[in-house]
């Protein structure tokens, strides 16, 4: 922690008598000013030689404390007006996930696809980073690590009819391998200098991980908490880009035994409440297609074992077509309260949204 | 704690927070000498601990301004490249054709089949025909096949080589005479030169040989496939911890990755099968568990069906699921004919 003794360019309160008051008091550091109990420093200020200059001084120290060592607070009003303007809906190029989504992919949360291995997390991913390049014109940022990238896929997935130069939408597409978590941490900090200085309609908007487990499980256990601290780190620093730079980050991992067989998303306990939205994916190998369901969403009901998973996607076709067969009513119950404590942005303007009416 | 997402080990981390360094900021104004003495390591560990941090803290400090950071390639690039890549055939057309050409540099292709299946087989064909030269549509690498399991066999290797020898020698001839760019001057002898096998006995000596191969290839940059077989045979018996063992496969398959994609080759890795309880039966799964499942970018599939030898594409990014006959015979891996089937037992 900062001595306060850094200070002392702030000659007009914080002089060398604040300091000595300060250091015959035993706070030395900014951390100890601020444990130290602020209205007993007062209370001995008074029988000091100059209250009012020493009570000038604490005035002084906490308000360059407040102003620059946190974010500033916002009220409700702020971040209405911060969701409504920024916080945009992306599309994720499926109309089946999108339904399921409530409109798709938002900005400022942090998605994960978890599923068996060859259930089509890679190919979701793919057709979104796709979807935002053409139909959005955003740029995207997309870490591998397992070298399963395909330019060839991406390419098919762009509609030509609509797009004249396949080489302007690709060029939107920024691939870069990663192979550790630490080398994941200096692209992550180096994206949010860039970001902290771009602006105009070609910003980064999507920024995809596939797939995060494969980074975390080598350092995950084992003797000490390491491997769960970087995790956790990792985390929120992908929610603090998504929400500060209003990206849409997608991440990836895979699934290990649960109990009874049934699979269960890897990475732990302490994964679990990190990212806002989780989807689980399967695969049916009998008559090859693919579905999706909800395991927690931050503003609607998951499914869960009750609920049905949809049908959505069939691996023979060359694009992802949809086949959405839900019952009405179970759509109806999907849209309720979600059970999340965190401020969550105002519901999208989606007209099924309607029937929540205790927001 | 800022300290803790610089890269360097456990113990060095944990002495030092226990000395009071947990910003970066901490460390900038320190000389090696003073933080050896403070930490009780040695002068040049403390060099190395005060390099990594000012690397991290001056990434911080340089203000943007790229648009493309260091190492990211553009789709449209990556694209390109991608065309311009040769692959590896594997000898048989039905095969080739449900890979796309054949397996693809760049990337980690997992085989997996029961016992007999002929996975030691095609590794021995892929082996010899990365050798293929570039006039006759190959890739003239070398090959670096890594055995665990004792099953490569010098002998039959010779006689695909042979074989190798004599296809490659036809296809000359049946060139136009226009066409035909060289002689073949390539004799199965020089084929076999080309293979550089290492023989593993424990799972220590994997680990070790997969981190070793990152200097081994950079020095024989002509090495153009990497086989391991099997990469399962030391991690499936007396395994007592298994969390060890998850971190150990996702850190040698992260180590495979970066191999491929920095060295522009093949890595391919047979692996056995399991029994699985699946949807209330036992089925037959590819072995390591779920978490190794996803550590390979393609995953091909070898099984019976009748008497025939068939491939299936399991997993993959660009490639359609298929599958496909194919036989193994005395030249080596070939395409299916109705004539080579497995021998009944009577």
């Amino acid at each position: 922690m900062a001595p306060l003794k850094s200070l002392e360019q702030y000659p007009r309160i914080i002089n060398s008598h604040f300091l000595a008051f300060c250091a015959s008091h035993g706070i030395l550091t900014v951390e100890d000013f601020l444990l130290h109990d602020i209205y007993e420093l007062a209370a001995l200020a008074e029988q000091q030689p100059d209250p009012e200059g020493l009570k000038e001084g604490i005035e002084e120290l906490l308000s360059m404390v407040d102003g620059e060592l946190h974010q500033p607070w916002m009220n409700g009003m702020d971040l209405l007006a911060d969701s409504l303007q920024n916080k945009h809906v992306l599309s994720t190029g499926c109309e089946g996930i999108d339904l399921l989504l409530g409109g798709g992919l938002r900005e400022g949360q942090l998605t994960e696809l978890v599923g068996p291995s060859s259930s089509g997390k890679t190919q979701v991913c793919l057709q979104a980073a796709s979807n935002v390049a053409e139909k959005h014109m955003g740029r995207v940022v997309y870490l591998d690590t397992s070298n399963s990238f395909s330019p060839q896929r991406i390419a098919d997935f762009v509609d030509l009819a609509t797009h004249n130069f396949l080489q302007n939408v690709m060029k939107n597409i920024l691939c870069h391998s990663v192979f550790d978590i630490f080398t994941m941490f200096d692209i992550l900090h180096q994206l949010e200098l860039d970001l902290r200085s771009q602006n105009g309609p070609r910003r980064v908007r999507l920024l995809i991980v596939d797939s995060i487990s494969s980074l975390i499980t080598p350092i995950l256990g084992g003797s000490g908490l390491q491997g769960h601290s970087l995790m956790v780190s990792a985390g929120c620093l992908l929610k603090k880009l998504a929400h500060q730079h209003n990206l849409v980050v997608l991440v990836t991992n895979h699934t290990v035994g649960g109990e009874g067989g049934a699979p269960k998303p890897a990475l732990g306990e302490y994964w679990k409440s990190i990212p806002h939205v989780r989807l689980m994916l399967s695969r049916d190998r009998g008559n090859n297609t693919c579905s999706i369901s909800i395991l927690k969403h931050s503003s609607m009901v998951y499914l869960g074992s009750s609920g049905e998973a949809i049908p959505i996607l069939s691996k023979e076709t060359q694009n992802i077509m949809t086949r959405v067969t839900v019952v009405v009513m179970s759509l109806m119950m999907i849209f309720m309260i979600g059970t999340s404590i965190d401020y969550v942005p105002a519901p999208a303007p989606n007209p099924l949204y309607h029937s929540s009416d205790d927001y | 704690m800022e300290v803790g997402r610089l890269p360097i080990s456990a113990s060095q981390r944990g002495k030092l927070i226990r000395a009071g360094y947990t910003t970066l900021s901490s460390l900038s104004s320190l000389s090696p000498s003073d933080l050896a003495r403070e930490l009780n390591v040695t002068n040049s560990e403390a060099l190395e601990i005060l390099k990594v941090a000012s690397l991290n803290s001056r990434l911080d400090r340089t203000d943007g301004g790229h648009a493309i950071f260091n190492g990211a390639q553009t789709a449209w690039d990556m694209l390109h490249e991608e065309q311009l890549l040769r692959r590896i055939t594997t000898s048989c057309a039905d095969l080739d054709n449900i890979l796309g050409g054949g397996i693809n540099c760049k990337e980690v292709t997992e085989i997996g089949g029961v016992p007999g299946i002929g996975k030691t087989q095609l590794g021995i064909q892929l082996a010899v025909n990365v050798q293929i030269p570039v006039d006759l549509g190959g890739l003239g690498g070398k090959a670096v096949y890594i055995d665990t399991e004792g099953s490569f066999m010098v002998e039959r290797a010779l006689q695909i080589a042979e074989a190798s020898v004599l296809d490659m020698v036809e296809y000359n001839d049946l060139l136009r005479k226009e066409h035909r760019k060289c002689q073949v001057n390539l004799k199965p002898n020089d084929l076999l030169e080309s293979i550089y096998y290492f023989r593993i006995c424990s799972y220590t000596e994997q680990m070790a040989v997969i981190s070793y191969l990152d200097k081994f290839i950079s020095a024989h940059k002509d090495v153009k496939i990497v086989i391991v077989d099997s990469v399962t045979f030391h991690f499936r018996q007396d395994f007592e911890d298994l969390a060890l063992r998850t971190r150990l496969l996702s850190g040698m398959a992260l180590k495979l990755m970066n191999l491929a994609k920095t060295y522009n080759l093949a890595v391919v890795i047979f692996n056995q099968v399991t029994t699985k309880y699946m949807e209330g039966s036992f089925q037959l799964a590819l072995a390591l568990g779920d978490s190794w499942s996803h550590s390979c970018t393609n995953r091909v599939i070898l099984y019976w069906n009748g008497d025939d030898r068939y491939a299936f594409i399991d997993k993959s990014p660009s490639l359609r699921s298929a599958s496909a006959p194919f036989s193994v015979t005395g030249k080596g891996i070939r395409n299916s004919a109705s004539n080579h089937k497995r021998i009944k037992l009577m």
